[in-house]
């Protein structure tokens, strides 16, 4: 149980529910290790601005992620995934909001490739829209990045801390939400 | 839903959630606050935390931090735990009774709860509150994470009462805003009927007597040192000091301490083995001596990592040996983040001659990053509606603002100052007053939120009434806090812990400092909105005139969204049309030469070149058409296009979210953020943002 490390920076902007997000993670991250870290951002920020959080669970004392380090990069949104960019390790994984990958340059890409980022690019907004939810993006994102293994939990790892963390008017949408992503509808560049 | 709610043994708490936890475990009687980031959770947590309490403490918004110190501090007269809470900025506010507070001391436990924003992410400053405990003479502890937040409200309540002192507790924003994984104790039972025993001399202290105050404060401060030096827990040596000396060791505290651990475990140093003695110390100040000398004398050399300012350092015997801000080797501004104490460490390190077998290195670098977000006042924020008319009606005026979300005014250009609390009113008032010294009238607009009004703006109030000042202020009035997460003002009579409260009426508080022109309005309603500014403006312009006040009153939309948008009006745009610059016309009108359409055109394309005669830049012209509507005889000739021509004005004078400009500036309405207010239809000169019914 101790040996579990893991360090994610979840970004995006105010109002796409990151913190929330962050939560969820570390509510699951908290079953596998004794010590689970957030590092959260409020004030000017959640009025549109950039949204950053930082999540360490294992054997830290900070909650600050630094550059490099992050085995998990979360974003609700594609310009925000480019800003954190540097905060991601090499082999880790990057799980972006974006109808396509053309925000991210050649640079950035060759750089992704050449580090060995995985990298799962979904337009959960979209998806979110179309279920008649267009708020409920980070819970499709959620669960497509647990679907497709890019966290260190399972599908019904997160769900379970997902329902839990959710007030009940809102379960049957989430259930929903999360059938509706399955493997085959998922894009991995 | 919060997981702090549910009655487990455990919780992943908010620093400032961690820090209600400690003072409602540790039997807080009274607790008063003012909002601010990023301090403002810890009340609301207090309220939500006191039903586990017996007796639940009582809690109270208080109208400002002054306040607030002085009803927590005198409750402690009687017995009882007390505590409040402020960030960093509102300690200035406070400082007065702060000063005093420490000669005279305390009965009951007394937490004065300072959070500190180094950075600075949402304040003025990023001022170091223990800088303000040493000038004080106020013990101050400092928190590396919530956990150790928690546990330092008991520490501060267990010295408070021991040294009968004032004692603070400073958490940076890092650590009210980290979250952490905390077990939950059951709240003490701490009895302590109310009992103020008449002491005259100490409580009424006249000046002589204050000597004698500070003298045995000093001797408290030496014992309080000296007490807290053989706390173990208080004191943490992550490596302790060896036979042999030592190259270099770490003295920190705060936050800093616990970002070096992981930076030198990312470094792949561990103290321990590597021979680096790492001292970390709860309380910086009074510093506990016994144990920085066992430091000292155990090494060469020793990094001091603290935020924001070099208290460690300054308090530090044998200087010579600090590697620190004096000795620039940390960074003398800014926050001590990852980056920038990793640099920190990487050379000290290298200095010692320790060796870092996994030097930091930068390995995904993307130089195209996206420009930082802008935050920007919500899509249907009546604030937006005050400020468009501000420019609109008086674009050569000047706008002191004041802290709050109307700060954001700035992305309208309507915001001219930002200082402290309250200073919009004073600064109006001089930057006024500077102008008609020289008989030069310039419309001066002040504008501050309700509840900043009631913290420090009705003392300028009765300042400017009283002496005779000339200028408008417009109260934001969305009756409540909303920048720091909604808490109630005076106005509604909502209290923190729902204790019965009475309403302070705004309108009857402003007639009450003198004030004879007061008009409300609701800001949603454009053309009322112009009016009441424009007779406020007359009034305040008059030689005989005063202060006249608009009270622009509408519902918070992220507070109370149906009620501040009762009804939608979807609006689209009409399409795109080609862009003219206007013509000056004078042969067919007569200029009246008023100047008008000089002042208001965003591009300053326009250029009087003689009496009547207006020149058109037409290369630098956005044919926003502006200038055709506010002329008042009909002489600036531009026809509505009734179409979008991409002129920018709605996105930068009205500056709303959902309004995107694509490919030639044609504005788009952006469905994710658009709340259908409405309010951008009276905003564009060309129709071209109309109802979508009408569009149809």
């Amino acid at each position: 149980m101790s040996r579990f490390s893991w360090q994610a920076v979840v970004a995006g902007v105010g109002g796409q529910g990151v913190l929330f997000v962050t939560r969820v993670l570390a509510g699951a991250a908290r079953r596998k290790t004794k010590r689970v870290l957030i590092s959260e951002v409020h004030g000017m920020a959640q009025r549109g601005g950039s949204v950053v959080s930082h999540l360490k669970a294992g054997p830290f004392f900070s909650p600050l992620v630094s550059p490099g380090q992050a085995q998990t990069l979360f974003s609700l949104d594609a310009g925000e995934a480019v800003r954190n960019l540097s905060f991601l390790a090499p082999g880790g994984s990057m799980i972006v909001n974006a109808p396509d990958t053309s925000y991210l340059s050649g640079q950035a890409l060759a750089a992704l490739y050449a580090h060995q980022v995985q990298t799962l690019v979904l337009d959960a907004s979209a998806m979110a829209r179309d279920a008649g939810a267009p708020k409920a993006a980070n819970v499709v994102l959620l669960a497509a990045a647990a679907e497709a293994g890019a966290l260190p939990f399972g599908r019904e790892e997160i769900w379970s801390v997902l329902d839990e963390s959710t007030p009940p008017a809102r379960r049957a949408l989430n259930r929903k939400l999360f059938d509706m992503v399955a493997c085959d509808n998922l894009a991995a560049l | 839903m919060s997981q702090a709610s549910q009655t487990k043994a455990e919780a992943i708490l908010m620093g400032n959630e961690a820090i209600a936890r400690g003072l409602v475990e540790n039997g807080v009687h009274l607790m008063t606050a003012y909002p601010g980031t990023p301090s403002s959770e810890i009340l609301p947590s207090v309220v939500r935390f006191a039903p586990e309490a017996d007796p639940p403490p009582y809690c109270e918004w208080s109208v400002n931090e002054k306040v607030a110190l002085e009803v927590a501090l005198s409750a402690s007269y009687t017995g009882k735990r007390t505590a409040c809470a402020m960030k960093q900025v509102g300690l200035n506010v406070a400082l007065d009774p702060v000063m005093s507070a420490a000669y005279i001391g305390v009965k009951g436990g007394f937490v004065i709860i300072s959070a500190d924003d180094p950075g600075p992410h949402s304040s003025q400053t990023e001022q170091d509150s223990r800088l303000l405990a040493h000038f004080a003479k106020l013990p101050v502890l400092d928190p590396d994470s919530p956990a150790q937040a928690r546990d330092l409200v008991a520490t501060a309540f267990s010295l408070s009462e021991r040294f009968e002192i004032p004692v603070m507790l400073r958490p940076v924003l890092r650590v009210c805003h980290a979250r952490q994984n905390i077990a939950l104790k059951k709240p003490k039972a701490v009895s302590r009927p109310a009992d103020f025993v008449r002491d005259p001399f100490r409580w009424a202290a006249i000046p002589k007597m204050r000597l004698a105050l500070h003298q045995a404060l000093n001797q408290k401060l030496v014992k309080i040192a000296d007490y807290v030096s053989g706390q173990k827990k208080l004191n943490t040596w992550h490596a302790e000091p060896g036979d042999k000396k030592a190259r270099l060791g770490i003295l920190a505290s705060g936050l800093p301490a616990a970002l070096a651990r992981d930076l030198l475990a990312e470094l792949g140093v561990d103290p321990q083995e590597m021979g680096l003695p790492f001292l970390q110390v709860a309380m910086p100040y009074p510093l506990p001596l016994a144990q920085v000398e066992r430091l000292l004398n155990g090494c060469s050399k020793v990094l001091v990592l603290e935020e924001t300012e070099p208290l460690l350092e300054m308090l530090s015997p044998r200087r010579e040996k600090l590697l620190g801000r004096y000795s620039g080797h940390v960074p003398s501004a800014g926050e001590l983040g990852p980056d920038a104490l990793g640099a920190v460490l990487e050379r000290a390190l290298k200095e010692a001659r320790i060796k870092t077998p996994a030097p930091r290195k930068t390995v995904l670098t993307v130089p195209d990053q996206a420009p930082l977000r802008r935050p920007n006042l919500c899509p249907g924020c009546s604030h937006r509606a005050v400020f468009w008319a501000l420019k609109r009606h008086f674009p050569g005026g000047i706008f002191p603002s004041d802290i709050g979300c109307y700060t954001l005014g700035l992305n309208q250009g309507a915001v001219d100052t930002c200082h402290d609390m309250g200073a919009a009113i004073n600064f109006a008032a001089a930057l006024s007053r500077s102008h008609q010294l020289d008989g030069v009238e310039r419309p001066v607009i002040a504008t501050i939120g309700d509840s900043t009004f009631y913290h420090s703006g009705s003392a300028g109030l009765i300042n400017a009434v009283y002496n005779g000042a000339r200028f408008v202020l417009v109260i934001l009035d969305n009756e409540t806090t909303s920048m720091t997460g909604m808490q109630p003002t005076p106005e509604n009579g909502l209290t923190a812990d729902g204790h019965p409260g009475r309403a302070v009426n705004l309108t009857r508080l402003i007639k009450g400092c003198g004030v004879e022109q007061v008009e409300e309005v609701d800001p949603y309603d454009l053309p009322a909105l112009a009016k009441a500014l424009r007779k406020a403006h007359r009034f305040a312009q008059k030689p005989e005139g005063s202060v006249a006040v608009v009270v622009a009153r509408h519902a918070c939309v992220a507070h109370r969204r149906d009620e501040a948008i009762p009804h939608p009006v979807p609006i689209k745009v009409a399409g795109s049309a080609e862009k003219r610059p206007p013509m000056h016309d004078a042969q067919a009108h007569q200029c009246a030469d008023c100047g008008r359409c000089v002042e208001i055109c965003p591009t300053a394309s326009l250029t009087r070149t003689a009496p009547g005669v207006i020149q058109v830049n037409a290369e630098t012209c956005s044919g926003c058409r502006l200038c055709a509507q506010v002329c008042p005889t009909g002489t600036m000739v531009l026809e509505e296009a009734h179409g979008c021509v991409g002129c920018g004005v709605c996105t930068t004078l009205f500056a709303c979210p959902a309004l995107v400009p694509g490919p030639g500036g044609i504005i788009s309405i952006d469905p994710a953020w658009c709340v259908d207010c409405g309010l951008c239809r009276h905003v564009c000169a060309h129709g071209a943002l109309i109802p979508a019914e009408v569009a149809s």
